[in-house]
């Protein structure tokens, strides 16, 4: 068999490292890294005055952007181990694709929280001197087992993908571990935010439902994008059904999503409770937030679920591309909502507002109604944590062979089995592997 | 001192009476001068309110200090001057992962400037708005006064230092440093019309016990339940302006 003669996992491999356009992919990816690292190592000498944030809006980019990230991890590993807890066929080839993209987002998005923390260098303190009340520091832990959890099951997908007889217990077993953990992370890290009391635009008790119905959206969108993208550039093969069944899945969790959000909206617009209101104002079309609003309801919503459901628009080619590109717009936006609505009109609010915490010759030092736009140093920061997470996940995509189900590289050492009992489906995609990979 | 300390705790308030504040920032630039706050910064502030006005009321209609609420001649104006509230069940202290912010036992909610890694999780947790990050390096108006000046250890933990290191949270420490050695917040001893006052609410003669028992001071927020150790009293009556 063609598997016995050429070491092939390290063979191939060689190859596509050659390609061309991996090179350039991985060359634009370090060049964003670089400066995102560049940009931190000028955050630490300035202080996080080099931030758009200030005292009135204590947290930004960041923070969104790791709620988001973690929504995009909970989702992906959600959705791998629903295939298996609930027996979802369709679903089982983008099992691994799904866990390495959720390991991938945890680690992104437990790297974002370090910009934003003005002590980074006593980040230990959070295992010398841990407070179990604070939301945080469980979402720290759950973060962390988190990790721990999905490499070890990717691992064992791995072993799995080899030889399927082998660690079939244990794979389900950590299905159905996952599915709950999954639930979890993104649940903890809604109560950061909604078990506030200061905060009436978090104080809810809806935000954990809405966390994970949001993760579960946006892991899967994420997961499609990337297995469309693998189809694309990596030689992935996305059968039918799994196609049919994600726009089904995206489709419905996103109807569940804006459900959710509408009784928050319901809730706080029938109660009117002036607190209430002036936050849902600020959000709703005609306040200054707005396109927080269309974004999540008309980009990240309407249209989408429009590409998703109506047959006509249904057929249209990358459909499913385009809908899930817009749901994680739409989630994104959500996100931003969240945070920076939450802090823009604090709950004592009497002139002159809060003070700012730094000084400007030109203006006042005090805030009443919260202002932020996140400063260039944020957006390089965050964009070289995003250019990360398209790095790790490339290189697993890569070095796990995800492209086919069988012909892989064994992380637990059972190689030599693979090769011996490679089925002729593997050595067809390993042909075609080596031959496409010779193209740029 | 420690001797004192296991014998007796005493619950330390402050009381303001917003019948008597006139708004003159006095308190708030006491403080600026005894903590050496950079520019900037104000752990003490003067809100511009309506008299006995809700704090959960919809947003003010002027974003400017002073600016009496109604139409002429049917004018309120009140002042409500806010700092660390200082309560039993605080926010701040809960959510703070590394425990960098306390409670200390006679009611002062103190921060750990070496053990604070700077997550301003206490920021948003806060419902009064009170704490203030050191976001880059402390500017000084020239010749800015330094204060206290000295470091200021609460059982080995430094609670008050002259210049905050970069990447931390700070707030009013209720003068920790002062009510220790038997004087009164600084705040309570440059008010010029003596409308606040500190005590030990233990102490049924005090007078903030006066004040809180009899005078009907009341907290900021009571509907959260975080129990501040700063009341005010309501303004009793209202000047009606005869015509």
């Amino acid at each position: 068999m063609a598997i016995n003669t050429v070491s092939l996992p390290d063979a191939a491999e060689g190859k596509v490292a050659k390609s061309v356009g991996v090179q350039i992919w991985y060359a634009l990816l370090a060049l964003i890294g670089v400066i995102g690292f560049a940009a931190w190592i000028y955050e630490l000498d300035h202080g996080l005055a080099a931030t758009g944030m200030r005292d009135v809006v204590s947290w930004g980019m960041y923070i969104f952007t790791f709620a988001f990230f973690i929504g995009l991890s909970a989702g992906g590993l959600i959705m791998a181990s629903s295939a298996e807890v609930f027996g979802i066929k369709a679903l089982k080839p983008l099992a691994r694709l799904g866990v390495l993209s959720a390991a991938s987002c945890v680690a992104v998005a437990a790297l974002m929280i370090i910009p934003d923390l003005g002590q980074p260098t006593r980040i230990l303190n959070l295992v010398r001197h841990p407070n179990w009340s604070s939301p945080l520091l469980w979402d720290v832990l759950i973060i962390t087992v988190y990790f721990i959890f999905s490499v070890v099951d990717l691992s064992v997908l791995q072993v799995h993908a080899v030889e399927p007889t082998r660690l079939r217990r244990t794979m389900r077993l950590l299905a159905y571990i996952g599915l709950p953990t999954a639930v979890l992370l993104h649940s903890v890290t809604a109560w950061i935010f909604g078990l506030q009391i200061s905060r009436t635009w978090w104080n809810t008790s809806l935000m954990a439902p809405l966390f994970v119905v949001s993760a579960i959206l946006s892991g899967t969108a994420l997961v499609t994008l990337l297995a469309l993208a693998a189809e694309r550039w990596g030689h992935f093969n996305l059968p039918n059904d799994t196609r049919e069944w994600l726009r089904k899945f995206v489709a419905m969790a996103l109807l569940i999503d804006l459900f959710f959000v509408a009784c928050d909206y319901i809730t706080i617009f029938w109660g009117n409770v002036p607190a209430d209101r002036s936050a849902l104002n600020l959000v709703l079309p005609g306040g200054p937030y707005s396109w927080l609003f269309w974004g999540e309801w008309l980009v990240g919503g309407l249209v989408p679920l429009a590409f998703l459901m109506v047959p006509r628009l249904r057929r249209v080619s990358g459909s499913l591309g385009i809908a899930t590109f817009l749901v994680l717009i739409g989630v994104y936006a959500f996100r931003i909502e969240l945070v920076i609505v939450g802090f823009v009109n604090p709950l004592t609010q009497f002139p002159p507002g809060n003070a700012l915490g730094t000084y400007n010759a030109t203006a006042s030092s005090f805030q009443l109604v919260g202002k932020y736009t996140p400063s260039l140093v944020e957006y390089a920061i965050t964009l070289g944590l995003c250019a990360l997470f398209a790095a790790i996940f490339t290189t697993g995509y890569r070095r796990l062979h995800l492209a086919d189900g069988k012909m892989i590289r064994d992380p637990l050492g059972s190689a030599s089995l693979t090769r011996d009992e490679g089925p002729p489906t593997s050595d067809d995609n390993s042909v075609r592997d080596t031959t496409l990979a010779t193209k740029p | 001192m420690t001797d004192e300390k296991t014998k007796y705790v005493p619950h330390h308030v402050m009381v303001v009476d917003t019948n008597r504040c006139v708004g003159c920032w006095t308190c708030a630039v006491g403080c600026k001068e005894i903590n050496n706050e950079p520019l900037g910064f104000w752990w003490n502030r003067i809100l511009t309110t309506a008299p006995n006005q809700s704090t959960t009321a919809a947003p003010p209609a002027s974003e400017n200090i002073d600016v009496p609420r109604g139409v002429f001649p049917d004018l309120e104006l009140a002042y409500l001057p806010v700092a660390c509230q200082h309560c039993n069940d605080a926010p701040c202290v809960k959510v703070c992962p590394v425990q960098a912010t306390y409670r200390r036992d006679d009611g002062a909610v103190l921060i750990d400037y070496e053990r604070c890694i700077g997550c301003r999780y206490c920021m948003a947790a806060c419902p009064y708005g009170v704490r203030i990050f050191n976001w880059g390096d402390a500017e000084y108006a020239p010749g800015g006064i330094v204060g206290y000046g000295k470091n200021y250890y609460d059982d080995g933990r430094l609670v008050f230092t002259p210049e905050r290191p970069k990447g931390v949270v700070e707030k009013c420490t209720f003068c920790v440093e002062r009510i220790d050695v038997g004087e009164e917040p600084f705040c309570v001893e440059v008010c010029p019309i003596g409308a606040r006052v500190f005590g030990d609410l233990n102490d049924a003669d005090s007078e903030v016990s006066q004040l809180i028992n009899e005078g009907g001071a009341v907290q900021l927020h009571p509907e959260l339940g975080t129990d501040p150790n700063v009341y005010y009293v309501p303004v009793r009556k209202r000047v009606v302006r005869e015509s």
